[in-house]
């Protein structure tokens, strides 16, 4: 190890469960991380400063005001800078720790693209929002036998578990099925607080931290329960459901969410009066072309990542891959509608 | 009798509580008993006479699906856990 490495991590390297052979394997590993919200801006933060090697950030959205609360990587500026939350992570990250290699993602992580993604990954960590990126995130650990953990928060309680392909149940043996749109609060509709996100996404970097330098006798086994409003904190057994339940991904190997046999693209994003239309093109869009076509409409901004106009009450951010956040409605057929029109079928 | 705990996101459909302590000799009994007394968890919880698929529930430290699901004995005193699948983040 470098001399200015050693320097760097001195002191969590004088933690003698890690150690130098521990930061040595830190250094040499490869981590990608699915979504860069609030969870994922923790994570993002606690493993460039770790000295985790190589970082693929995914994510699929812009960064707006009422993110900054608890996002704790992203700034007014970004929000002015309309920075997709993947670049603007990866420019912390890299202010933070030069010596690591960043390589932002701004796309919907879906079954097309998902195994790539993840592929050549020593660990998969989520900071995702959603069950359906959640599943499919399972799917492909399952599949490609490698480790992820599972983090989720509402309001001042979350949870999170360490799964282990083979070794321990996976997330459909703990919950067979997603809860339908509605069903459950979402941070938009119950609330979040900063800190509560911050402990569980912390919890999830100590597994990465453990996972990636080859501690594995000090990984949690259970699912950790957490409200930082009434102080409980409660471990629940999940091992012995591994085998026990009927699990149609790691019992029986069908990977349905992988297979795009459950998902869908365009998908009305949780509470937020929003849908994200996904039509993936061969060839960037050309976003100056699009300003000048769309000119008549009034305010047209684009930069390198994305371009935003609104028309009709309606807020359009379409990002360079042919991707599309309509603002102003819940409504998929609507939004369809509305993309043809705009941005072209 | 057993306590059933409710988790932050259902505590809205039960009054605001986050402890109900019912009568009932098994998991079964003691959910319908709370469902009874706050008819909005009975749809949060239960479709028809199953629990819905991402709703988990404990005795104690154990998954009910380890025990005797819904026919899973309780006795006073024993912590009945209601735990709902978590999405936000």
């Amino acid at each position: 190890m470098s001399a200015e490495s050693l320097e760097r991590y001195s002191r969590q390297i004088r933690f003698p469960q890690l150690g130098e052979d521990g930061q040595r394997a830190l250094l040499n590993s490869r981590v990608t991380l699915c979504g860069c919200g609030a969870l994922g801006t923790v994570l993002a933060n606690h493993l460039a400063r770790a000295g985790v090697g190589k970082i693929r950030v995914i994510d699929r959205d812009f960064i707006e005001t009422h993110n900054l609360q608890r996002q704790i990587l992203f700034d007014e500026q970004d929000v002015a800078d309309n920075l997709p939350k993947a670049e603007a992570a990866a420019r912390k990250m890299r202010a933070i720790n030069s010596t690591i290699e960043v390589e932002p993602v701004v796309t919907d992580l879906d079954h097309t693209n998902i195994l790539d993604l993840v592929g050549d990954a020593d660990l998969i960590l989520d900071g995702t929002d959603n069950f359906e990126t959640r599943y499919l995130i399972n799917d492909a650990a399952v599949k490609l036998g490698k480790p992820w953990v599972y983090g989720g928060v509402i309001g001042s309680e979350g949870q999170t578990m360490t799964i282990i392909p083979g070794k321990t149940p996976c997330l459909r043996c703990l919950i067979e099925d997603a809860p339908p749109p509605g069903m459950t609060p979402t941070c938009e509709t119950a609330g979040v607080l900063g800190p509560a996100v911050a402990v569980i996404a912390s919890f999830e970097a100590i597994e990465a931290i453990k996972l990636l330098s080859g501690k594995l006798e000090a990984l949690n086994d259970h699912l950790i329960m957490v409200d930082v409003w009434d102080w409980s904190f409660r471990q629940l057994k999940v091992a012995n459901l591994l085998g026990k339940v009927d699990c149609p991904c790691c019992k029986h190997r069908k990977f349905e969410w992988l297979e795009g046999e459950l998902g869908s693209h365009t998908t009305t994003l949780c509470g937020r009066n929003a849908v994200q239309v996904a039509a993936r093109r061969p060839e960037p869009l050309d976003f100056p072309e699009m300003a000048r076509r769309l000119g008549s409409l009034g305010d047209v901004r684009h930069n390198a990542f994305m371009l935003r106009f609104s028309t009709e009450g309606y807020e359009f951010t379409v990002f360079p891959d042919g991707r599309a956040i309509i603002k102003g409605t819940n409504d998929i057929a609507r939004a369809r509608t509305l993309y043809a029109q705009f941005v072209g079928s | 009798m057993p306590v059933v705990r409710i988790p932050t996101p259902l505590r809205p459909h039960a009054g605001g509580l986050d402890r109900i302590e019912t009568e009932g000799a098994t998991v079964g009994e003691v959910l319908d008993g709370v469902s009874t007394q706050h008819p909005a968890l009975r749809e949060r919880l239960f479709d028809g006479a199953e629990l819905r698929r991402f709703v988990n529930v404990y005795v104690n430290n154990e998954d009910i699906r380890y025990l005797e699901d819904l026919a899973t004995p309780v006795k006073a005193g024993d912590e009945v856990s209601i735990i709902p699948a978590v999405a936000g983040g």
